[in-house]
């Protein structure tokens, strides 16, 4: 909605700058989005004669024309324009002036000569071209003869309207008129209101009754169709006065019919529609819906098929026009129209809403009845068409309207007290001023008792129902700054996070800690994500939600793995040129129970991390090795020391997006805990990644079943602890884990710990074989241990190395 | 014979003050007073002394012995102190090489916001609720009080599965779900941050996937000046304690009164800039009396109770915080953006 202040001051005066009006408004819940000012940078720019002019000595187009400006000296500008005489009034912008288009004005000199201003064009006076003769589009701006020289220019070309553009909110259907915005600012300034009279003088003997038959057969989604008829039309433009409020309000003038119609519905809030009378078959308009299959063709010279839920006005043969939306072609007023029907309606906002996002039509109409209107304005709506057009001598007026209204709206009517009002604001108003403010919005009060009270709420407010919308009045008019703040803690309330959502920040800073950084990522993938990831068909990964109305066909689907969204943020740093990445992402995946969907889907929060690159920062006292499997796996081993996620099993394992010889799955018993690997050559060379990169997933809902509730220190040694080297030869094949596991479960009471410190292939030790180098520790908590106790279990882990293992030791 | 001694005393003298290193210095000491040492040998000639001689001669050579021990001594001294600030010069580093870079990790910064978020409320008694991602109708509209139709319902423009489920376009819903999963007017004072969906196009100001907060408080007797206090508290902390808060009437279907809540610009603290239009006032937050019909709906009597409830959006308030001006930098995943925070 955007209106003039002019169209405004048609009704009501006021002190208040548009800036103020407008902050007024916003600060009473009517948001103005923009003033938008058309003298906006016309501030020094006045008119002026040209009292002499000669042609510029150095110059074959320049001329000097000595400007009188209304002061006691006239100005010398030097101007290029060839379209300028002597004694013409022109628009002369001042030292100093910043004309719309960004030009500053300053003193200066052109081909020697001082220039002290600038005369100027239509343009650069941002005056609307297509409204001015062709001869006035270029060159200077000429004024007519008799315009006073020193005014301000914005005055004598009509550039000193603002336009307030509103952002209405939806309860505010009232505030969708002239009349409306007025109501407002009468109470926000307090002053008097002043509304056109709505007199119509039924010159035509005919009856409309007569003439045409109105019935409503959508009795649910017509309140009230009303209609005047207009004979001896004559079609033809409406005059200035009119185009202007209408090019203020934003809409284009079509012809004084269309025009009147639009300006009633934008000064009373009432969308209206005239038809043409003579195409109306059988003079017979029906409210009704739709038939299914029905041929809807509208003013936009557009055919659809109706789907048989829209509301339509029809005539004995087919649909004139979608009912609230737009009219239809066959009906429509032309110059050749000469008896008009008029049409002033109250229709079913959601059904209008749905009809007009059905048909991607959104009106004026529309926009006004979704919202709802005052079924009660009809007839007012007509009288004031049938008037402007009387005004006009555009057509005589026949006699009576109309009126189909069977349902009429009893007035709501809301009990409250004062006491219940104060309670929901935190005030502590008299009743008297919450009486003042509600009756000046045009409710009717009626006290019952002490500050108890009935209110009748005016027609026009459709928001209104319960006490507490009029506490909303109440509290925008007396202002939300008036209210004094205070807070609702006398209670004592547990402030506090779900253990699930402490185990996921803990699982986030301990991440963090390692070096990982967070990414965030949108929860959408397709078929194409899953294919390049080697998805395989008959995985559940496969069952994802697809979305009814996906923002772009590249995602069309609700992400079922996190895997697929942190390689599209891993491409998208390749793409950057950044190749050292260390990126995870905690967040749910989307699980159905059953496709299609029927019921909620499981959200399933998982983890998953990605490194790729050099090890160390790039940088000179670093080593330029690149991550490998193994810093991954640290990762996670930290990880699950920090979580104190412990006893766990890590064997070599299998998973469609990673390398099947580098991964590995953590496992507590036979479940799955975590799965780790380099990322699958085929894969990579899917996303044309030609570095390694390697990843784990996790659940976190399973890390958290596994993590030890309370963490217990573990008591510092007090004695010695003896270690020992065992370097032993094993077969290639043999995994380390699985020597490292015979080491622990063979030392003997006093083992307390192994690390492998080396592995070795190559000289000296045979072909398919490997070195494998452990430091063994033994230890013990109550005394100082012998060499000879070491050695003991030292010999019992060798022995069974040697047993299991063929293990060699190494010389 | 005394004669010889002076004499080799002052060679030896003359050795050590020569000796130019600490090694060269221990040669001396092994030359002179070694056990095959010039001295030593002195000593050991004295056999062809007469007795009378011998005392009288072992006495000077010890002296002259303990002289060139306590010379050695000092110039050993004076040579190791040559040596160590020789060294010490030599071992010079320039300390203005770039040190060796041990990397850290980032959370994100909307992980950053949120955490600040939750806090301040979670010391304010605030529990954290949480609800599904993918939400029925129902909860996200229509027990909010927004039945199909409602022209506000094009506020959201959102992602549907069914035409009974969909992506939620809110946290909202985990207010009529925490209500319901509670003895019917039980106090409650909730937040709840999560993720919410829209059908808006990824550009500089809006995400298809964006982070809400929402806040929900009921009890016996809460007003529209709690609302304005606990939210002014939090914007006071969240921010800083001398930003503007003020409190324009709006409309959301959900509660009544309904209020938008700005805060003066941070950016040109209220002068008005491109950020906050050239209004010196930011939106950040819309809040509102919880509407009686959605108390009703979800089994709180409207008549015992009421509430207030308020929602944010998380990006908004880390791009005022953070200075950033693009929406996209958070979803990019971008490490040279993520790094530093």
């Amino acid at each position: 909605m955007q209106v003039s202040i002019k169209w405004l001051n048609d009704y009501i005066k006021f002190d208040e700058t548009a800036e103020e009006l407008a902050d007024k408004y916003t600060m009473s819940g009517v948001p103005v989005e923009n003033v938008i000012r058309a003298d906006e940078g016309l501030d020094k720019v006045v008119t002026g004669r040209i009292e002499k002019l000669e042609a510029h000595p150095d110059s074959d187009h320049l001329q000097i024309c000595q400007m009188n400006v209304g002061e006691k000296e006239l100005i010398q500008i030097i101007t290029g324009a060839q379209n300028v005489k002597e004694g013409q009034i022109v628009p002369v912008a001042m030292i100093g002036a910043h004309l719309p288009n960004g030009l500053h004005i300053k003193k200066g000199k052109l081909r020697g000569l001082p220039s002290n201003g600038m005369l100027c064009s239509a343009d650069e006076l941002h005056m609307d071209l297509d409204k001015l003769p062709e001869e006035q589009k270029n060159g200077i701006y000429i004024l007519p003869a008799d315009t006073p020289v020193g005014v301000p220019a914005k005055d004598v070309l009509g550039l000193d309207d603002v336009v307030l553009e509103f952002e209405l909110t939806a309860n505010r259907g009232d505030c969708f008129s002239v009349m409306g915005l007025v109501r407002e600012a009468a109470v926000l300034t307090g002053n008097e209101p002043h509304y056109p009279e709505i007199k119509v003088n039924e010159d035509d003997a005919a009856s409309a009754a007569d003439m045409v038959k109105i019935d409503i057969e959508a009795k649910d989604l017509c309140d009230r169709f009303s209609a005047r008829v207009l004979k001896n039309v004559k079609i033809g433009p409406s005059p200035e006065w009119m185009q202007q409020r209408l090019e203020g309000a934003g809409i284009r003038a079509i012809n004084n019919v269309v025009d009147v119609t639009n300006f009633v519905m934008i000064e009373l809030g009432q969308p209206m529609h005239a038809y043409d009378y003579d195409e109306i078959k059988g003079h017979h308009l029906t409210a009704r819906v739709a038939k299914a299959g029905e041929n809807l063709h509208t003013l936009d010279d557009s055919s659809r098929v109706a789907k048989g839920t829209e509301l339509v006005i029809a005539d004995d043969e087919k649909p004139a026009g979608l009912a609230g939306v737009m009219g239809g072609l066959e009906t429509e007023v032309t110059e050749k129209t000469t008896t008009v029907v008029l049409e002033a309606a109250s229709f079913y906002g959601p059904n209008i809403r749905r009809t007009s996002r059905s048909c991607g039509l959104h009106s004026e109409a529309s926009g006004r009845f979704e919202r709802g209107v005052d079924v009660t304005n009809t007839p007012r709506a007509l009288d004031r068409a049938a008037q402007l057009l009387q005004e006009m001598g555009a057509c005589t007026v026949t006699k009576g309207i109309v009126d189909v209204y069977p349902q009429p709206k009893e007035p709501v009517k809301i009990d409250f007290t004062a006491e219940q009002i104060n309670k929901r604001l935190g005030t502590k108003l008299a009743g008297a001023k919450m009486v003042e403010i509600l009756e000046s919005l045009g409710f009717a009060i009626e006290e019952k008792g002490a500050e108890v009270y009935t209110a009748t709420v005016p027609s026009w407010r459709n928001d209104c129902t319960y006490m507490e919308d009029l506490s909303e009045e109440v509290s925008r008019i007396y202002g939300f700054d008036n209210i004094q703040s205070t807070t609702p803690f006398g209670r004592v309330m547990q402030g506090r996070q779900s253990a699930r959502q402490n185990f996921i920040d803990k699982i986030k800073h301990v991440l963090a800690s390692l070096g990982m950084t967070e990414e965030l990522s949108f929860s959408f993938t397709s078929t194409e994500m899953f294919d390049k990831m080697q998805v395989p068909a008959d995985s559940m990964l496969r069952q994802a939600i697809p979305i009814m109305n996906p923002l772009t066909d590249d995602a069309p689907l609700v992400r079922t793995s996190l895997l697929t969204s942190i390689m599209e943020n891993a491409v998208r740093n390749f793409a950057r040129k950044n190749t050292d990445i260390r990126l995870f992402d905690v967040a749910p995946v989307f699980y159905p129970k059953a496709l299609p969907v029927t019921e909620l889907p499981d959200e399933v929060v998982k983890l998953t991390g990605l490194i790729t690159g050099r090890r160390h920062p790039f940088g000179w006292n670093q080593s330029n090795e690149m991550v490998d499997f193994y810093d991954m796996k640290g990762i996670v081993e930290e990880l699950f020391r920090a979580l104190s996620i412990s006893g766990y099993t890590v064997e070599a394992g299998e998973h469609f997006a990673l390398h099947p010889g580098k991964t590995a799955l953590f496992k507590k018993g036979r479940e799955v805990i975590a799965t780790v690997g380099e990322l699958h050559p085929a894969v990579a060379a899917n996303f044309g990644i030609k570095q390694k990169v390697y990843l784990f997933e996790m659940d976190v809902e399973t890390l958290m079943k596994y993590t030890a509730k309370n963490f217990h220190y573990e008591s510092l040694p007090k004695y010695p602890a003896i270690a020992r080297d065992l370097a032993i030869v094993v077969d290639e094949s043999v995994a380390e884990g699985a020597i490292k596991t015979v080491i622990e479960r063979n030392g003997g009471k006093f083992f307390c710990g192994v690390t492998l410190f080396d592995v070795y292939t190559g000289e000296h030790v045979a072909d398919g074989k490997k070195s494998l180098a452990f430091n063994l520790k033994f230890q013990s908590k109550d005394k100082t241990l012998t060499d000879e106790e070491a050695d003991a279990g030292f010999n019992s882990i060798l022995k069974a190395v040697e047993e299991k293992f063929q293990a060699e030791l190494r010389a | 014979m005394e004669e010889k001694i002076a004499q080799l005393k002052a060679e030896a003298a003359a050795a050590v003050k020569g000796a130019s290193d600490v090694a060269a210095l221990n040669d001396i000491r092994v030359k002179y007073l070694g056990k095959k040492g010039e001295f030593t040998a002195i000593l050991r000639g004295m056999g062809s002394l007469s007795p009378e001689e011998r005392p009288k001669v072992g006495a000077i050579v010890n002296a002259a012995k303990g002289e060139i021990e306590a010379l050695i001594g000092e110039q050993k001294k004076t040579l190791e102190a040559k040596e160590l600030e020789a060294r010490l010069a030599s071992e010079r580093i320039d300390v203005t090489l770039p040190g060796r870079n041990v990397p850290m990790g980032h959370l994100h910064p909307l992980t950053l916001t949120l955490e600040r978020i939750k806090d301040i409320f979670v010391h304010m008694g605030f529990s954290v609720e949480e609800g599904p991602e993918i939400e029925r109708d129902y909860f996200n509209f229509e027990a909010l009080n927004l039945p199909k139709d409602h022209p506000a319902r094009d506020m959201q423009d959102s992602f549907y599965i069914t035409e009974e489920i969909l992506m939620r376009s809110q946290t909202s819903p985990v207010q009529a779900r925490t209500m319901q999963s509670n003895e019917p007017n039980k106090p409650i004072r909730m937040i709840a941050p999560g993720r919410v969906y829209r059908r808006d196009e990824y550009d500089a100001t809006h995400s298809p996937m964006f982070t809400q907060v929402e806040g929900l408080v009921i009890d016996e007797g809460i007003s529209l000046a709690d609302l304005k206090g606990t939210l002014e508290l939090f914007l006071h902390q969240i921010f800083n304690e001398n930003v503007g808060v003020r409190f324009r009437p709006s409309f959301f279907p959900f509660t009544e009164p309904s209020a938008e809540v700005d805060i003066s610009c941070v950016m040109c603290h209220g002068e008005g800039c491109k950020v906050c239009k050239g209004t010196g006032w930011l939106e950040i937050l819309g809040a509102g009396m919880v509407h009686p019909h959605v108390l009703e709906m979800s089994g709180y009597d409207p008549k015992k109770v009421s509430g207030f409830a308020f929602g944010m959006g998380v990006e908004r308030i880390a791009m005022l915080s953070y200075g950033v001006d693009d929406l996209r930098l958070f979803y990019d995943n971008d490490m040279r953006f993520l790094s530093q925070f």
